[in-house]
Parts: C-alpha cells; sequence; structure tokens
C-alpha cells in the first residue's frame, strides 16, 4: 500500500484544477469526463506544469510542497501519456533504454514480460497501435520509476484492443508492485487495476474510495457497470474453465486461451446477473452461486444489491436490479440468495 | 578555350571559401537563437525577433553601408576606437562578414522552425525518464530537428554564396581575394565579356539548384518511422 497526498492547484483554461485527496491504494484511479483536469493533474505531478502549486508526497516523498521543487529529472516518474509520444525514427530497443536509469537487467524482464522480444530492433514508427502502446509502457517501467503515471493510456486504441492492452498493465502492476496512479474515463479500466478511485468533475475530487463502490455509486451515469473479479483456472473442461475466486467459489468462464493454474481477471456486468432467493434447479445458466446480501441501494430507478460470495474471504458481486424486483424478493441486507449467470457473460480480461 | 577555366576556378574557390566561412561563423550562434527563439520566454522576446528580421529586408547595401561605418578608421570597431585595425574592411574577412550579415536571419529562423518542428512533449517525456536537459537536447531535440537544421544551413550557404549588394560595399571587388561569382558576374557584364557572364550565371545556377534541392528534400516531412512521406505514399 502506498499513502497518496495531493493537494494540487493549477489554474486551467476553463476552470481551477484543485484537487485535495489523501488515500491509501496500491493503485490510485482517477477517474472523470474528459476536461475534468486528469491529464493536467498527472502533468503537475511529473513536474511538467511550472504553475502548479500545493503538495504532493507519495509515500512520504515530496515531489513538491512551498519548499521543495524536484525537477523533472529527478522526480523518478515512469510516464505513459495517451498519445504515447515515442521518439520518432528510433528502434524499440532505443526508445526503452533512452534513460539513464535503464539496465540490461530490467530491460530484458520488462520486454520478457511485455512480449516485445521480437520487436526491439523494428522500428517504432512501424509497429501497430498495441505493440507501441507496450514499448512505451516498457520505456515507463525501463527508467525504474518511483510512481508510475498512467494518462489514458489505452485510449487511443479501439476497443477490442484496449482489452488485449490490459493484461499487460495487470501484469505490469503486479510483477513490478510500484506505486502508480491510472487515469481513465473508462469505469472496466479503472475497477480491472485500481483498488482505490477519485472521482474528478472540472478540477474537484468529488468522491474517493474504494473503485467498486465509487463507481457503484455513479452506476446511474455509466453505460454498463462491471464487476471486475481475480480468480485463478482450476480445470478446463471443453469450452468452459473453472476459475476458483480467493474465497473458494468457482465460476465457470470461457476457456479460449486459458490454462490450468492461471490467475485472470474476468469481467462481469452488474446487469447480466439474475438473483433468486431459491436454489436454482433445471436452469441452462452454468453459475449458480450461494450468497449474502451486504448492502442495498436505492438511487431513483436503479437499484443496486452488493452480494458476498464466500464468508471466509468474501468477494463482493454488485448486482442491478428494479425496485419492484427487490420489493417482490423482499431483499434485504443479510439475506441468503443465489446468483446466477451464463458463463458467457464472463468476459476475461487479464490472463 | 583552356579545359578548366583559370578565372572560374579561382572564382569558384573564392565564393566557396568566403560562403563556407561565413557559415562557420553564423551556424552556431544562429542556432542557439534559433533555439532560444522556439523554446525560451524572455523579456524583450518579440525585439529580438524583430531585429533579427530586420536584415531580410533591409537592402543588402544598406547593411554594406552599416558595417562599412562599424568597421571605418573612426567607427566603433574601427583603429581609433580600439587601438588596432582588424583588418576587415576590403579582405576576404569583409567579404565572410557581409555574407555572415545577410544569411545569419535566415539561418536563426529556419533553426527557430526545425525546433519548433520538435514536439516539446517529447522532451519532457525524456527528461522525465531520467534524462537531465542537456542530454535531452543531444538526443531527442537535435536529433529530431536536425534535418530542418541542415536545411537551415544549407539556405544559409546559398545566400551566403550570391551575396553582392554588402559585400561590395564592405569587401570590393578584390580578383582572387573578394571577387565572388555574384561580384564576377557584375564584373563582366561591366566589361561586355558576355559569354564569360553566362558561363559563371549557368555555374551560379547548377549550385544554387544542389542546393535548394537539399533544401527542400531535407524540409519534406517525414513519416513516423523515418522514410519521407511521399516515398511510402508511392510505395503503396
Amino acid at each position: 500500500m502506498t499513502r497518496f497526498e495531493l493537494s494540487v492547484a493549477l489554474r486551467l483554461a476553463e476552470f481551477e484544477l484543485a484537487v485535495e485527496l489523501s488515500t491509501d491504494a496500491r493503485m490510485l484511479g482517477v477517474f472523470g469526463a474528459s476536461g475534468s483536469g486528469k491529464t493536467s493533474l498527472l502533468e503537475a505531478l511529473a513536474g511538467w506544469r511550472k504553475d502548479a502549486r500545493g503538495r504532493a508526497a507519495i509515500d512520504g516523498r515530496v515531489l513538491f510542497d512551498e519548499r521543495t521543487q524536484l525537477s523533472i529529472e529527478d522526480r523518478g516518474i515512469g510516464y505513459v501519456p495517451q498519445d504515447l509520444l515515442l521518439v520518432p525514427g528510433r528502434s524499440v530497443r532505443r526508445q526503452v533504454l533512452a534513460g539513464p536509469r535503464a539496465d540490461a537487467s530490467v530491460f530484458e524482464r520488462v520486454i520478457g514480460m511485455l512480449e516485445l522480444g521480437a520487436l526491439v530492433e523494428r522500428d517504432a514508427g512501424s509497429l501497430s497501435g498495441g505493440e507501441r502502446q507496450r514499448v512505451a509502457l516498457a520505456r515507463a517501467l525501463c527508467s525504474r520509476p518511483k510512481l508510475m503515471l498512467f494518462d489514458e493510456p489505452l485510449g487511443a486504441l479501439d476497443l477490442p484492443l484496449r482489452r488485449r492492452i490490459l493484461p499487460y498493465l495487470v501484469k505490469a502492476r503486479d510483477a513490478f508492485q510500484v506505486p502508480a496512479i491510472f487515469v481513465s474515463h473508462d469505469p472496466l479500466e479503472v475497477a480491472a487495476l485500481c483498488d482505490v478511485t477519485a472521482v474528478l468533475e472540472r478540477g474537484r475530487v468529488t468522491a474517493l474510495g474504494a473503485t467498486q463502490r465509487v463507481l457503484r455509486e455513479r452506476a446511474s451515469e455509466l453505460e454498463m457497470l462491471e464487476n471486475v473479479l481475480a480468480a485463478t483456472i482450476d480445470a478446463l473442461e471443453g469450452s468452459i474453465a473453472l476459475a476458483r475466486l480467493p474465497g473458494g467459489s468457482v465460476v465457470r468462464v470461457p476457456s479460449l486461451g486459458l490454462a490450468v493454474g492461471q490467475p485472470i481477471l474476468f469481467a462481469l456486468a452488474a446487469e447480466d446477473v439474475l438473483v433468486t432467493t431459491l436454489e436454482p434447479r433445471a436452469i441452462s445458466a452454468r453459475n449458480r452461486l450461494p450468497a449474502r446480501i451486504s448492502a442495498v441501494h436505492r438511487d431513483g430507478g436503479f437499484c443496486w444489491l452488493e452480494a458476498e460470495l464466500d464468508a471466509a474471504e468474501p468477494t463482493a458481486i454488485t448486482v442491478a436490479l428494479t425496485p419492484a424486483a427487490i420489493d417482490e424478493l423482499e431483499l434485504a441486507v443479510d439475506s441468503s440468495v443465489h446468483l446466477v449467470f451464463k458463463t458467457s457473460a464472463c468476459r476475461v480480461l487479464a490472463g | 578555350m583552356a579545359l578548366v577555366d583559370p578565372d572560374l576556378t579561382e572564382v569558384l574557390a573564392t565564393t566557396l571559401r568566403v560562403a563556407g566561412a561565413a557559415l562557420l561563423v553564423v551556424a552556431l550562434p544562429a542556432i542557439a537563437l534559433g533555439f532560444a527563439l522556439a523554446r525560451a520566454s524572455f523579456f524583450g522576446k518579440s525585439v529580438v525577433e524583430t531585429l533579427v528580421a530586420v536584415p531580410l529586408v533591409l537592402p543588402p547595401t544598406a547593411i554594406g553601408y552599416l558595417l562599412l561605418r562599424t568597421f571605418a578608421h573612426d567607427g566603433p570597431l574601427g583603429p581609433q576606437v580600439l587601438g588596432f585595425d582588424l583588418d576587415v574592411l576590403f579582405t576576404w574577412r569583409g567579404a565572410v562578414l557581409a555574407s555572415a550579415a545577410v544569411a545569419f536571419p535566415l539561418v536563426a529562423r529556419a533553426a527557430r522552425s526545425a525546433f519548433e518542428g520538435v514536439d516539446p512533449r517529447l522532451e519532457l517525456v525524456a527528461r522525465t525518464h531520467g534524462l537531465s536537459r542537456l542530454a535531452t537536447f543531444g538526443s531527442v531535440t537535435l536529433p529530431l530537428a536536425k534535418r530542418g537544421l541542415l536545411a537551415a544551413l544549407a539556405l544559409g550557404f546559398g545566400r551566403a554564396l550570391g551575396e553582392f549588394g554588402a559585400t561590395i560595399i564592405v569587401a570590393g571587388n578584390v580578383r582572387g581575394e573578394t571577387q565572388t561569382l555574384a561580384l564576377a558576374i557584375f564584373e563582366d557584364i561591366q566589361l561586355g565579356a558576355d559569354r564569360h557572364a553566362l558561363l559563371l550565371v549557368g555555374v551560379t545556377l547548377v549550385i544554387a539548384l544542389g542546393l535548394m534541392w537539399t533544401v527542400e528534400h531535407l524540409s519534406r516531412p517525414r513519416a513516423p518511422n523515418g522514410t519521407p512521406r511521399a516515398a511510402r505514399g508511392n510505395a503503396r
């Protein structure tokens, strides 16, 4: 866990950025619409904005305050900008090894992890969007950063490619354990990567907390609320893989490309989960899991249940329901229910 | 007529020597000024920009006259003030100075454009990943601006080659010392040596074509992988 203490003020064209937050997180998400000040915040932290005021400290290490102003090169930041900013006409190797902090051992590890081995001598300009994305990520990791800043790193890619690159970000997060701030307007990316998320609106933090809770509170504004769950593949049964959640429950997910023992992340839309108070029998859906309701939220026409699987090591799943369904089934906190969803409703994001 | 015209050889050698020396004189300060104008914000920047642009519109004879007055016996850089003679007027050094004076604004402005063509965020990313300002300049800015800077230098060299008005006032028209192609053409026309003037014009034209082709080639936008965009387009 890393302590993020940000009190950043910066005059922007449309409004004043005034970010105030203090939280512990492994990867801090900054979620907000375009133009809410997310990029400006990262640029202020990186030292690109000389007019930024206030204080920024990561685990007590001050980047800037009234007395300290670390130079850009001394901040120890690995930056993955949305437009990548790779130097034209330069090979992948030269891009990644450009910084003085990069060394051969880190390079080999990063290149291997991001599957760039076959591309290292290629001109970065000749690579596809997804490959260039991985090069930008490799360059940041090879600078041996004390803090990673991700500025909508998948924003320039189309949706299928974003989903293919996401696993590399998860791998990088888990392998390098570097404190990171991840900026995005995609709730799925934030949910998949960030344990804590701040919502930024016109330069101000309007919500801060556990990612799933923050996103659920804004569910009425989002197109779809996704549960992002971590699991390990226990067995393969044809086109179905048995994925074990940390608490022991087994979820059936599509097996395409997965192997036994592999850790995965998968997404499950809140709208795709059915709730029943009776044990479901004779039903085609492969996933029928007992759960206990831990919270019920009503927000006008939207209602959300939070149901926990596995009492010992609970996994929370958010379910979208109509108010009528909640009333008819008399759903309340501590009610025992079964969650039902199809295998195909589980979309493997990273494996 | 001899296979190689000795007059032409002498004039060509003087021309290249003067233009080359002028380029050496202006290259570093003009590129440095171009970088400062492209990247730095400082008090009086617009005044500097205007002063740099003025020689582009000033008649070369006016520039020559100002230089003449500056290095004259009683001028601010003349022997009377300095206590020694810089030996500029009516020498090859005067020709170099005159050519440098007219080439400087062109090189500085083209260098500025070359540096402005480099996304400053590329430099910021390099510094963020640990490179010092100097290392970033050497490994990011300069390589990316290189083609534009070479075009700027080629342009400056071309301008120095063709310089006439300022040179004739500051350096005169001394064969083997200050007589460049432009001055030799002028002399041939005055003496009625039309065939020789035409020969010199032809040589000048060839040099000018070569230089401008180089400038155009270097100024062509490059595709992200380093090949000229036009070439990539044709290959498809």
